[in-house]
This record gives structure tokens, C-alpha cells and sequence, in this order.
């Protein structure tokens, strides 16, 4: 690491797409040590991506270490550094700090059924997870992916669905609250999806990230309705940060900080703070 | 209290003596000391020591000798630039700069001095360490000036402090009749002292007789308190303006930004903020926790006596050092000896 850990690692935009609107995949190629930096990184984990001049934001990575050596970000135009990000196109330069933050501990998910539940731009930090399944896809048991969105305008990686359809023990199942004429999936919020489902909990991990309301609401139906334990809810939650180091006192929940403690927590941990993440 | 083996080296030396070895101070390296800067005391270099503002430093009342920004702005300044960043087409260089001087800082209160000793377990014993604050803090004399008095918003006995605290410093001078006992607290501060100029001692400093004001809660009955609606009455008043943070010499939360320093150069920045401010937990998309300033104020107090300290290893130390500036800026009298009161109050 840098002696200033505030310094970012340069990386060069080498593939830069929209995924849905108004949010854009960035694909970094590091330079210089930031090289040596990602080579490893680990599902659940962040880091903070730079829009030189106009500051930095931390993102959830968005592809597994074996995807790599190149780092994804999804990044929906929002804040005044997201916009400027949206701005760059390949060949620009962004500087990344990182990675930050714990993970989901894959390992112990090993010969686990898995139910990766997405909201929008949510489903960002969860794609490491189901790259990393399909990747070591006999190491688990069976994949079960829910993904949701506002509207079909909003889902990312719409082009990904097949490849993760055609996986063995996969299933994709999408839903949006509000369909456009052409959609032919479910609709409504995800827990309306989820309890159509109604998953076993039978040596079953469920994995969610979005809106800390969906979040909420699908631990919750997943713990009263379905009988899940809490510690096997595992979640990745958002909180506002500035160094994503244990320094900048922003992102506490109670006694924890999301930054270093987290981003990834059992519900069980979550349930035990003196704060709420709502 | 340190537990030092060998006995303390002391030495008493006149006022005269004290000004002549603080302006040799200042002629080899910074001196940082109580000075007057439009209308108020603060923490700021001076050239020798006839610039430092001596009035009032037996007296820690609001005008009193005591700066109104603590000692912390001397290691973690209010704006600190991180690095530089030149941006030319899509090429991008960053240069970094660090502080170098060394320095020496005199009439450090003990509230002062334990407030940096509480920065130090963030910035410098938890992992990464902060280059920035390191390399301020290994080059940095402390020279403490013991309080012979509490001021009307003292409390640092309260919250395990002393007036004649010696442990955070490097030397100690304690007031006595005409002149100064000095006390080689450290190693660095035993450096810093005349050798043969000064006359030894074996006196001792006289003990403070100031003893704990009011009971404090105890960490492990904070949470408990948690869901009070005590925290919504008592912050109905607030006006999230962030001054109590701002004094404070532990309050250490910090932002990060660009701003422009010519066309095609920047700097990245990071400085002060507070969670008592309204945006503070703001993310993109409209979420924002704690939006009632009762959550906010709740944070404040819980963030000094029971998350920093379960965060950072303190132990059973708050993370207040009962300095009382909080008490002396705030513009609608929050006053954080009243929110301890009340919490120890029985149901």
C-alpha cells in the first residue's frame, strides 16, 4: 500500500457501456501498483473510484477476481463524482482505492443452496457472487437469482441473463414494479416474487443488496414467513463514506462502521447493532 | 497516572527563564503557542515569546488564556490537502506533499493533551495509519501548562482527567509562586531541555485538590439508553450548526473533495465535519439515515462515551476529555454535563 492511503491506484477505462439507464459499466484496467493490488480481490469487497477533479465514491466491485484482471463498476448517474464518471469514456483515466471491506464468505457458502436476491443497481455488488458460482459451479449447490428493478428500463446486466440461465441448477427469475409493454416476467416488488417461490430453507444461504427498504422487507419475509435463521441472511449495505478505511466517522451503524466491519453482514450481526439501516 | 521507573527530573525557572528558552525555541524550529488572532485565542506559530497571549492562562474562563479550537488542529487541521492532481488531455499525475516541520508546542492544556492521545488510537494505533497525522505527531513537542483552576465549563474530573495531568505531554510546567516547576514528562521533552542552564529540584508539584464533579455513565450502560425519547426532547433546540464539533478536541470526522487550483490542477481534500450536520449520511438516490437531529445528537454523545471507545480499544475511557468548549459555543446551550446528569439520573 501507498504511505498515503488516501492515494488512489491509476486505472485506464479500457470498456465503458451503459447497462441500464442512466447507469454505465466501467471496466478498469489498473496501472502502475494498482496492479498488484486487484489481482485479488474478493466477492462483497469495494472500492473508491475517482473522477479526477470532482472527487471519489465508494462502489461495490462488480465482477469475481477470476473475471478479471481488469476491475467493473457499475455506477448509476446520481451525485456530482457519478456524473463526471459517466462523462469519461474508454481511455480516460479514474483513479481506484481499494479494495475495502469485508466479503461474503464463499467457503462456507461451499455445497450451500444460494438465493441471490437484486434490487436495481444492488445487483452490482451481488454479479462477483454469481460469476464466482458459476465459476466453481460444482462447489454449490443449487443457484437461485432474483432480480428486480422499477422498471425493465433499470435492470443491469440484461445481457448476462443467458449465461446465467444456462448454468447448471440455475434459475433466473426477474420481476419490476412497473412493466413496459414488451415485458413478460413477473411483476411486482421482489418479496411479492419471493414468496410466489417460497424457498426451502434447507441448507440454504439467501445473499441480498438494494434499497435499504427492500432489504427491510426481504429479511424480513424471509426470517417471519420462510423460517430463516438470521445469520443466514447475509446482506451488503450502503452507507455514506469517505475514506472506507475506519477514519472518516461516517458510516457507523451504532458501534460498527459499515466500511470496515462490513459492507457485508449476516442478519444476525445486523440485528445485534444499536441502529437501524434505514 | 505514567508509571515512570527512574524519578521525574524537575527544575523551577522564572518567567524570564521560560520566555528565554521558548524564543530559542522559536529561533531553531516552529513554535506553536496560545496567541491572538482577531480578537481570539488560538493555537498558531509565533516568533518568540513575546507574541504568546500569557493573560488569562491561569484562567480557564470563556476569554481566558485557553484557545478556542484545541490542539487538534495541529495535527489534523480543519483542511488538509492530500494530494495534488494535474490533469492535462487524459493524462493524470498526482503528487503528493506531506508535512515536515518540526514543531513544538507550548501551553498545552491536560484536556488538550488527552485529546490527542484519543485521536492517536484512530489515527496512528488502528490500522492503516494516518501519514498525515503520524508524521505531525512524531515531530511535535508537547509542552504542557498545568491549569491551577477549573474554568465555569470545565469538567475533565469528571471524565478521568485532572488539571495537573501530566501523562499526555511531553514536559510539564506547573505554576508556582513567581515562576514554573517544569517536568520532564518523555524522552523528547527531557531533549528539549537546558542542560546545565536550569536549577534542579526535587520539589514536587503541588496535587490538585479538584476532584470528580458528577457521576458519568459507565460504556456498558449506554445502550440501554438508546432508545430514550430524552434524545428527540433535548435536541429540539439544536440547530445542527456543527460548532460543538468543531471545538471539540476529539470530534474527528473528516470529508473528502476535489476542489480547483488553477485550470487542469486540483486538490484533493479532506475536512472537518460533524454528524450533528443534516447531510452528513446523505447517499446518491435520497436515502438518508438519521434525519431527525434527536438520532444525530444521540450519535454525538454515543460516539464519545460508547462507539468510539468500543471501536478504537479506549477500555472503559470515554472519548471526552471534558475540555467544556462544547458547552462555551453552543449558540443555544446544549450542554453535554446535563446530558450525563440526566442519563445517571435513576428511571
Amino acid at each position: 500500500m501507498n504511505e498515503n492511503p488516501m492515494l488512489p491506484y491509476l486505472g485506464k477505462l479500457v470498456e465503458v457501456r451503459d447497462l441500464a439507464a442512466e447507469i454505465k459499466l466501467f471496466r478498469v484496467e489498473m496501472l502502475n501498483g494498482g496492479g498488484e493490488a486487484f489481482r485479488t480481490f474478493q466477492p462483497g469487497q469495494f472500492a473508491f473510484v475517482s473522477a479526477f477533479g470532482l472527487g471519489e465514491a465508494p462502489f461495490g466491485i462488480a465482477n469475481a477476481s477470476g473475471r478479471g484482471p481488469t476491475v467493473d463498476f457499475a455506477v448509476a448517474r446520481l451525485g456530482s463524482v457519478t456524473t463526471g464518471l459517466h462523462e469519461l469514456g474508454e481511455g480516460d483515466i479514474v483513479g481506484v482505492r481499494g479494495p475495502l471491506g469485508n466479503w461474503f464468505p464463499m467457503k462456507k457458502f461451499k455445497g450451500k443452496n444460494l438465493i441471490v436476491l437484486g434490487g436495481g443497481i444492488g445487483g452490482a455488488p451481488l454479479r462477483p457472487v454469481i460469476q464466482h458460482v458459476l465459476d466453481h459451479r460444482s462447489d454449490f449447490e443449487t443457484l437461485t437469482i432474483l432480480w428486480a428493478a422499477r422498471h425493465p428500463s433499470l435492470l443491469v446486466f440484461t445481457d448476462e441473463y443467458d449465461e446465467w440461465r444456462a448454468a447448471p441448477d440455475t434459475a433466473l427469475h426477474l420481476t419490476v414494479d412497473n412493466p413496459d409493454e414488451q415485458w413478460d416476467h413477473n411483476v411486482g416488488l421482489i418479496t411479492q416474487l419471493l414468496e410466489k417461490i417460497s424457498p426451502s430453507t434447507d441448507n440454504t444461504v439467501t445473499i441480498t443488496c438494494g434499497p435499504p427498504i427492500m432489504i427491510h422487507f426481504v429479511t424480513k419475509m424471509l426470517q417471519e414467513k420462510m423460517g430463516f435463521a438470521p445469520k443466514n441472511n447475509y446482506v451488503t449495505l450502503e452507507a455514506r463514506m469517505h475514506c472506507g478505511m475506519g477514519k472518516c466517522g461516517r458510516c457507523n451503524l451504532g458501534e460498527k462502521l459499515v466500511c470496515v466491519d462490513g459492507p457485508v453482514f449476516n442478519m444476525e450481526e445486523v440485528g445485534g447493532l444499536l441502529e437501524t439501516f434505514l | 497516572m505514567s508509571k515512570s521507573t527512574a524519578p521525574k527530573k524537575r527544575w523551577l525557572i522564572s518567567q524570564a527563564e521560560l520566555e528565554a528558552w521558548l524564543d530559542g525555541i522559536a529561533n531553531a524550529r516552529t513554535l506553536i503557542a496560545p496567541r491572538q488572532e482577531s480578537g481570539i485565542i488560538l493555537y498558531r506559530p509565533v516568533a518568540k515569546s513575546g507574541e504568546i497571549a500569557w493573560h488569562g492562562q491561569t484562567s480557564r474562563s470563556a476569554h481566558g488564556g485557553r484557545p478556542v479550537l484545541s490542539v487538534k488542529e495541529i495535527f489534523f487541521p480543519p483542511t488538509e490537502r492530500l494530494f495534488t492532481i494535474q490533469k492535462t488531455g487524459q493524462e493524470i499525475r498526482l503528487k503528493e506533499t506531506f508535512p515536515d516541520w518540526e514543531t513544538v508546542v507550548f501551553g498545552v492544556r491536560p484536556c488538550d493533551a488527552r485529546g490527542v492521545k484519543l485521536l492517536d488510537a484512530l489515527f496512528l494505533d488502528t490500522n492503516p495509519v494516518d501519514s498525515f497525522y503520524a508524521r505531525r505527531r512524531g515531530n511535535t513537542t508537547l509542552i504542557g501548562l498545568a491549569c491551577k483552576e477549573l474554568g465555569p465549563t470545565c469538567f475533565c474530573t469528571s471524565v478521568g482527567g485532572a488539571p495537573d495531568d501530566a501523562q499526555d505531554v511531553d514536559i510539564m510546567l506547573y505554576e508556582t509562586d513567581g515562576g514554573y516547576l517544569a517536568e520532564a514528562v518523555t524522552e523528547k521533552g527531557r531533549f528539549l531541555i537546558p542542560g546545565g542552564e536550569w536549577k534542579e529540584t526535587t520539589a514536587s508539584p503541588q496535587q490538585s485538590t479538584y476532584s470528580g464533579q458528577f457521576p458519568v455513565p459507565e460504556k456498558g450502560k449506554w445502550p440501554e439508553h438508546f432508545n430514550d425519547e430524552y434524545w428527540a426532547k433535548m435536541s429540539e433546540r439544536c440547530l445542527s450548526c456543527r460548532a460543538c464539533a468543531f471545538v471539540c478536541p476529539t470530534c474527528r470526522c473528516f470529508a473528502v473533495r476535489d476542489e480547483l487550483v488553477k485550470p487542469g490542477e486540483f486538490e484533493r481534500i479532506r475536512c472537518w465535519d460533524s454528524c450533528a450536520g443534516e447531510n452528513y449520511r446523505l447517499v446518491a438516490g435520497g436515502h438518508r439515515p438519521r434525519a431527525e437531529k434527536g438520532e444525530r445528537l444521540r450519535n454525538r454523545f454515543f460516539c464519545k462515551f460508547f462507539y468510539y471507545p468500543e471501536q478504537y480499544g479506549l477500555g472503559a475511557a470515554s472519548a471526552c476529555t471534558g475540555c467544556g468548549r462544547c458547552i462555551e459555543v453552543c449558540p443555544v446551550g446544549v450542554d453535554i454535563t446535563e446530558v450525563l446528569m440526566h442519563l445517571e439520573k435513576p428511571a
